[in-house]
């Protein structure tokens, strides 16, 4: 396993990144960053979402060039100008997404873009095979990878890598399509390549994985390194989720909360999968009270989009029962529940939300053309002035209702897709992510409408990835790991901490309200 | 390292498709400048001989307006598939196949009231064309199967058909042996409207007004509009895409044989091996040049009928007709630059690197 | 029916599936690498054309042939350089192609019309393998674009399957994005298949017109581009499978003329139709099979690729 600090310090570090700064336009991704990997070691990085994690691997796997810092490979300069750069220097990466295709073998996608001009399909999958048996990779290089499971394929994701003779990997979130098992094997085959001298770079949420896999741990906020290669022999989970979250205690926003009535949506054991043929989510019970927003926290990816898509409609349940104001609505169809009252803002706004191509008008009239019309016809002036009204009541800056709403700022598109929401009094409102991506002044007008919603009596549903948001305006929040629910908290009263560990690990966390 | 690519615009160009379309058309009378130069004609007394011949006065435009019908109506079965994302390429078949459909009732309704029978023969062309497009409809709307190739596979089918009809059972014996069909009764052919514009012109006029009217005015094609958008938005809002695609696949098949049935008693007066005469593939063109929405598919057909009209009128020059197929062709990949320059800038770029939308994934 | 007309039948059927062969691995090419090509009826007109004309200038038939398929990628390249290029609807440009091709070649060939051909590809006899028995003349005795047609599907064959230039063109017909960040150029890759399809429809015009009809009249290429197309997906995308095709569908074109002279009351029309329905069918077995299994068609046909939009 890891080796004594003394006998390290005297080879030189396989990577080391110093003051590296990253401006977008309107964000520090990276102010000042410090990275140093051992050679053979396999290193977690650490970091809420948007704390710069991705920006810098992306850095280094030269898919952007820093505004400034320095970047070495055991212990030489480098500038990549381009992803092929840094793999020559022995830098690659498994990206989240898989860049796979899924007609070809198992061989052949390992060697595409590194293949010998002339491919004998034997030798060359007898090394594919020779290469992966090396790091106890199981699997079969004549297989189509289209048969293989999510696991499988990202063991090809990494021979990829090993095929052009990385020395330094790094692997996005490598555990979030893994099952469980799948993990412990990851585990294995990432400290075979750290053994063989490899560096490891390992991305990732769950603290109870990375003290079973990772060396070292550095911690990022807010594009800054708040602990350099800790030790995570040494290090506590609870530790590495304080330097993670921050220790700042929360003060609630809150205003007071209205009068909770009767329950308007129960989730009673449902269940789903994903696009993956995985389970998404399994066993969800909660109910959502008439004047309460119920916060839904996590880090993507742990069922919570999936939960939004079966509540409203979008995709099937296998298990468990969804009630709306004591209708069963499991089986009914996205316009009954809209009809009943249910309103959604999905996570995909100009994908599922709106129709690019058309204008603003006809975006704005998706969920009542069905009501305005005359025999056959849309009543073209209502829709303009009900889009008219839309747009004045709910802040959109539009110059032209007739032209294309994918020209609309990404804020003045979600007004429109909320306002078009929210107008015909839903009694449910389910948001996912409903600010993401706006700035300030977008996110405080979104907030708003939510709460006006839960004062007159809607039950609200919000999915965010932002913490300190749901603790300031949910009622109740429910943190979502997995796929299950894995803690209750009062916003008032719990702690970000304490909410963060929920999020980040596996352990069931009760907190008594 | 600099490399040159195309970046998209803020804001498009001004001017939108009238002008790229206009440029097409410079682009294509330069061309066709150059090969008419090159075979040794003056190019302007050849230019002035096509717009005379086809919009230098009231029977000129009549002949042009009577091209325009069968292009129009094509390029209308085009882009009302078009306007929901699907490619119909088998307007060509469906042509034949309305012709098809439409000469059957002449053969067994010639003693028919002319009104009755004319009304009978359209609605088999309808029909026709319909049941031609049925097929790949349904294999889309159930299995998935492309409609690209399966209409196109179908045009081929239908002019195999038409040809043994006319060389075979359906041939007219005092045709001297030629593979012709028998004239339609006298009764069966459209009256006249002006010069040698016939009836036909407002059949399609009327038709292609209810259908723009539709797509862009009703529930039914707002729905259609907003699962060519994005078919998970259609999904969101409650729209069944299965049915829609169905319907829409054999409507615009409908059209197409509508456009064969005017052809044949309009026009051509007796099924022919020619009668679709390419008005399918052209009919695609016009539908893109008019960005598939049906409202704009009339303007293109008057003047790709005119171009074909004018094309034809130079042979007596001795120019070959083929000039205009291919002055058609450069107006639309002239229409097609244009279009794709006015969205996308022209930009010499340093290096590969990613921009501002990836900072949150 | 007797032996002779048989052995003519065959020798047809060798000769008309190596015309459509020609065409449909041009087509092949193109579409594995992520491009659907409609044009071919297009490019054949204009290689059929070319070759005519320089057989008539140059005498030199293989000239000829040279011509006919730099004429033919020169045509492709303006589909590849409006779908690749500027990312433009692939159906409708290369409908407007076929238009094209089709109105130049009638352009050019004006004053070739019914002229006597000046350059003829001639039968290649191969000795004694000649004078066998049905074999010789069925495969022995056939133009040397017979030969050539063979020739470009087992390399095409090998070079799909067993290299690093076919394993990136396959790559750039499945996902562009993956072919790009492997360290591909999508744009390089699409551009040559298609410019290579251009000039394998353009070698097949030329068949026609120095070898199976040493003519040049308008039209001459009767359709047989569509049935090109329908061939590569009747192959399922294998040049292989596509060759067995081009020699089923070339059956039915040497059949069309000869079933009367064998005394079978069927309409020669109706048999054309063939190719076409056998083609539907496939792709509705493709269709139903795909629900277990990737379909064979590459997955990114007909998608154009622009970096920024990923």
């Amino acid at each position: 396993m890891t080796q004594p600090s003394s006998l390290e310090k005297k080879e030189p570090l396989s990577v080391e990144l110093t003051e590296v700064w990253k401006r977008f336009p309107g964000v520090v991704a990276n102010a000042g960053v410090e990275l140093s990997i051992q050679r053979g070691s396999i290193h977690a990085l650490l970091g809420e979402n948007g704390a710069g994690k991705s920006t810098l691997m992306n850095i280094l796997a030269g898919v952007y060039r820093p505004d400034s810092g320095q970047l070495k490979l055991h212990g030489r300069s480098h500038q990549f100008r381009n992803p092929s750069d840094a793999l020559s220097a022995g830098v690659g990466m498994v990206h989240q997404e898989f860049r796979l295709i899924p007609s070809f073998s198992v061989a052949e996608n390992v060697v595409l873009g590194s293949a010998p001009s002339l491919i004998k399909t034997g030798q060359v999958e007898q090394r594919v095979a020779e290469m992966a048996a090396k790091f106890g990779l199981q699997i079969d290089p004549s297989q189509p990878l289209w048969q293989l499971s999510m696991g499988e394929r990202q063991k090809v994701e990494i021979l990829k890598v090993l095929w052009r003779d990385a020395q330094v990997l790094i692997l996005d979130e490598p555990t979030t399509v893994l099952t469980p098992s799948e993990v412990d094997d990851l585990g294995e085959i990432l400290r075979r390549m750290a053994d063989d001298g490899r560096s490891i770079i390992f991305i990732s949420h769950k603290l109870h994985e990375i003290a079973g896999i990772c060396d070292h741990a550095t911690v990022l906020r807010q594009g800054k390194t708040v602990a350099n290669s800790l030790p995570v022999a040494d290090t506590s989970q609870d530790e590495l989720a304080r330097l993670m979250v921050g220790a700042s205690p929360t003060i609630s926003t809150q205003q007071s909360a209205a009068v909770i009535g009767k329950p308007l949506l129960e989730l009673k054991n449902l269940s789903a999968q994903g696009d993956r043929g995985m389970n998404a989510f399994s066993g969800i019970n909660f109910d959502i009270k008439s004047g309460e927003i119920v916060g839904i926290a996590g880090v993507a990816g742990n069922g919570q989009r999936e939960l939004a898509d079966v509540i409203a409609g979008l995709r099937p349940s296998i298990s468990g029962e969804i009630i709306m104001d004591g209708a069963d609505i499991t089986t009914k169809s996205p316009n009954h529940r809209f009809q009943s009252g249910l309103a959604y803002i999905p996570e995909d706004r100009l994908g599922v939300g709106l129709a690019p191509r058309l204008s603003i008008t006809d975006n704005a009239i998706l969920r009542v053309y069905r009501h305005q019309r005359k025999g056959p016809f849309i009543l073209g002036q209502k829709a303009l002035s009900y889009c008219a009204d839309i747009i004045e009541r709910f802040g959109v800056k539009a110059t032209d209702v007739n032209g294309p709403i994918a020209a609309l700022s990404g804020g003045n598109l979600q007004r429109l897709l909320v306002g078009r929401e929210l107008d015909g009094k839903p009694s449910v409102v389910i948001a996912s992510q409903p600010t993401r991506g706006l700035d300030v002044q977008g996110v405080k007008a979104i907030q708003e409408l939510l709460i006006n919603q839960r004062d007159s009596g809607a039950a609200v549903m919000m999915i965010s990835e932002d913490l300190d948001e749901l603790l300031a305006i949910s009622d109740r929040l429910l943190v979502m790991e997995g796929g299950v629910l894995r803690g209750e908290f009062d916003p008032r009263s719990a702690s970000r901490q304490e909410v963060g560990m929920a999020m980040l690990s596996d352990a069931q966390v009760r907190a008594t309200p | 390292m600099r490399r040159i690519r195309l970046r998209l615009r803020e804001h498009p160009l001004p001017g939108g498709q009238p002008v790229a379309f206009g440029i097409g058309l410079a682009i294509a009378l330069f061309v066709g400048t150059l090969l008419l130069l090159g075979a040794g004609h003056d190019p302007l007394k050849i230019y002035s001989r096509m717009f005379d011949a086809s919009l230098g006065g009231p029977d000129a435009w009549s002949i042009t307006l009577n091209r325009a019908i069968p292009l129009g109506l094509a390029g209308l079965a085009v882009a009302v598939a078009g306007s929901m994302g699907l490619w119909n390429i088998g307007a060509e078949g469906q042509i034949i196949a309305g012709a098809i459909a439409a000469s059957w009732v002449a053969r067994i309704g010639g003693s028919w009231p002319g009104l009755l029978l004319i009304l009978m023969m359209l609605v088999a062309a309808v029909a026709g064309g319909a049941l031609l497009a049925l097929g790949p409809a349904m294999a889309r709307a159930k299995l998935g199967v492309n409609e690209i190739i399966t209409t196109l596979m179908l045009n081929e089918v239908a002019l195999r058909l038409v040809q043994w009809l006319i060389h075979g059972p359906w041939k007219d014996p005092d045709s001297f042996n030629f593979p012709l069909a028998p004239m339609l009764p006298d009764q069966a052919r459209l009256p006249t409207l002006f010069g040698r514009a016939h009836f036909g012109l407002l059949i399609a006029a009327a038709v292609i007004i209810v259908i723009s009217v539709a797509v862009r005015y009703t529930a039914w094609g707002y729905e259609l509009r907003i699962a060519g958008s994005s078919e998970a938005t259609a999904r969101y809002s409650g729209i069944s895409l299965p049915k829609k695609v169905l319907a829409v696949l054999v409507l615009s098949g409908a059209i197409a044989g509508l456009a064969g049935g005017v052809e044949l008693t309009g026009t051509t007066d007796r099924l022919t091996e020619s009668i679709s005469n390419g008005f399918g593939f052209a009919g695609i063109i016009v539908a893109a040049l008019a960005l598939m929405r049906p409202s704009g598919v009339a303007a293109v057909a008057i003047l790709f009928g005119a171009v074909q009209i004018g094309g034809q009128s130079i042979q007596t020059l001795g120019v070959s007709s083929s000039v205009s197929t291919i002055l058609q062709a450069f107006i639309l990949f002239g229409a097609i630059g244009a279009g794709v320059f006015s969205r996308y800038a022209i930009a010499l770029e340093k290096d590969a690197l990613r921009t501002t939308e990836e900072v949150q994934s | 029916m007797n032996e002779a007309s048989l052995i003519g039948l065959l020798i047809a059927t060798v000769s008309f599936g190596a015309l459509l062969y020609l065409a449909a691995l041009g087509e092949l090419i193109a579409e594995k690498a992520g491009v659907l090509n409609l044009g071919v009826e297009g490019m054949m007109a204009i290689g059929a054309v070319t070759a005519f004309i320089a057989g008539v200038e140059f005498q030199n038939p293989w000239l000829a042939l040279l011509i006919a398929m730099l004429s033919g990628a020169l045509l492709a390249s303006v589909h590849g350089l409006f779908t690749v290029g500027l990312g433009a609807e692939q159906v409708v440009s290369g409908l407007a192609l076929t238009i094209l091709g089709l109105g130049l070649a009638a352009y050019l060939g004006k004053d070739y019309v019914g002229l006597r051909p000046g350059a003829e590809l001639v039968p290649v006899e191969w000795g004694p393998l000649s004078e066998l028995p049905w074999v010789g003349p069925i495969f022995f005795s056939q133009a040397p674009v017979v030969y050539i047609a063979l020739f470009a599907g087992i390399a095409a064959s090998l070079v799909l399957s067993r290299t690093r230039l076919g394993l990136a063109l396959r790559a750039a017909g499945e996902s562009a994005s993956s072919t790009d960040s492997a360290g591909h150029s999508v744009l390089g890759l699409r551009l040559s298949a298609v410019a290579t399809g251009g000039a394998l429809a353009g070698a097949s015009g030329a068949y026609l017109t120095l070898s199976i009809t040493p003519q040049w009249a308008e039209g001459l290429t009767a359709g047989r581009g569509w049935i090109a197309v329908a061939l590569v997906i009747f192959g399922a995308w294998r040049p292989g499978r596509v060759g067995w095709g081009a020699l089923l569908f070339g059956g039915t074109l040497a059949l069309k003329t000869r079933l009367q002279t064998f005394g079978v009351d069927f309409s020669p029309i109706i048999l054309s139709m063939l190719p076409y329905v056998l083609t539907l069918l496939i792709l509705l077995i493709i269709s139903v099979r795909a629900r277990k299994r990737p379909s064979s068609a590459p997955a990114a046909l007909g998608l154009a690729y622009r970096r920024e939009e990923r």
